[in-house]
């Protein structure tokens, strides 16, 4: 058999048998104490924007979209989520320090305004997690406000 | 069949690029590691090893007026080396304070700018932030050597930014060498 006939056949059996290696979920179910609604005022429209175009990777609860169950799409998926939440976790923000908690928040302002956030990978597959220039200033006066609340201990 | 195999080439392609990601911070991981080890030995007093980081960020801030990313990508590393042999044992009660208010931020924003040499505006973000940390920082131990607080107002749409250098000249950070000469200084700590 020649080689790329070989590779023609083998590759979908490998493609089928990776199938079945399916990465532990990133579900945890509950809202956590140190959630960062527990720590800022976040508007209800803020909220939304943010649980819609970030929380699947940078919270303890990804809603799990279609594209997870098929690798490597999912493992991709996954690594993201491992590598996002290590940078910052919205479940976890609570137990930061206020002066990383700053820090966070100016990211978060500038990732969004610089479109860097969310993943360009994942807008392109969730069209609807795309900030409008409205929803991008929302979020920006969002986290400059938040940043001077934490500066004077006013939180919530 | 030919459909399955243009499919299975591009997966392909996708998981070496995936993986690719994985090895960059391994080197960055291994790096930091190497520079433990030769910077090991001299950092036995706290001392000497806030020196390490001032020395480090002063680096950063140097390669920053340069608009030289490597460099300060280098210097990010050097920070992150300084901290992991920063010996907490012979602070004072204040001092450990500061310390772990300013520390994992100063490690995350090293970090940072020591994965992202080729995005320059990325790592000067992260170095705004660092510099109030190691302004905070060097506040709070006994100077070894004259620094100069300097500020340029029009970094970050006119929010204006600090930062700490070495000498009295001003060499901007944030505008490299488009716009060298903007800023002042505002304090000198001695
Ligand atoms: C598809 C997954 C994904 C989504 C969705 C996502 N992120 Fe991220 N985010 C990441 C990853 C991965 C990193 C680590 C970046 C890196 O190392 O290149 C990251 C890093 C960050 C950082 C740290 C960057 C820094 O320089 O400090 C911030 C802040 C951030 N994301 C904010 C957001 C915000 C805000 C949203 C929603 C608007 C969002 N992200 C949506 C995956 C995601």
């Amino acid at each position: 058999m020649r080689l790329g006939k070989k590779i023609v056949i083998l590759l979908p059996v490998a493609f089928a048998a990776i199938q079945f290696i399916q990465p532990a979920r990133n579900k945890s179910g509950q809202v956590m104490p140190t959630d960062i609604s527990n720590t800022l005022n976040i508007p209800p429209l803020v909220d939304t924007l943010l649980k819609t175009s970030c929380y699947d990777c940078h919270s303890n609860n990804t809603n799990y979209p279609w594209y997870a169950n098929l690798q490597p799409l999912g493992w991709i998926l996954n690594k993201h989520i491992l590598k996002a939440k290590m940078e910052l976790n919205f479940s976890d923000f609570g137990s930061y320090s206020s002066r990383r908690q700053r820090s966070k928040l100016k990211s978060i302002a500038s990732q969004v305004n610089d479109n860097t956030m969310p993943l360009a990978s994942y807008t392109w597959l969730h069209k609807n997690s795309k900030f409008s220039k409205e929803a991008k200033a929302l979020i920006n006066d969002w986290a400059l406000k938040s940043i001077e609340t934490i500066a004077t201990g006013n939180k919530k | 069949m030919k459909n399955t195999f243009i499919g299975n080439a591009i997966l392909a392609i996708v998981l070496v690029a995936c993986n690719n990601v994985n090895e960059k911070t391994n080197t960055v991981r291994s790096d930091s590691s190497v520079l433990q080890q030769q910077t090991g030995k001299s950092a036995s007093t706290a001392i000497a090893s806030i020196k390490g980081i001032v020395a480090g960020y002063l680096q950063l801030k140097n390669a920053l007026s340069n608009d030289n990313g490597n460099d300060a990508a280098n210097a990010g590393k050097a920070i992150t080396g300084a901290l992991q042999n920063f010996d907490t044992a012979a602070l004072k009660p204040d001092q450990k304070k500061v310390y772990a208010d300013v520390q994992d931020d100063i490690k995350e924003h090293a970090e940072h700018i020591g994965m992202n040499a080729d995005k320059i505006a990325h790592q000067r973000e992260h170095f705004e932030m660092l510099s109030k940390d190691i302004y905070d920082l060097v506040k709070a131990f006994p100077a070894e050597q004259t620094l100069y607080k300097d500020y340029c107002p029009m970094y970050n749409n006119g929010k204006g930014a600090i930062w700490l250098s070495e000498t009295k000249e001003i060499k901007n950070p944030y505008l490299g060498k488009k716009m060298p000469t903007c800023g002042e200084i505002k304090e000198e700590i001695k």
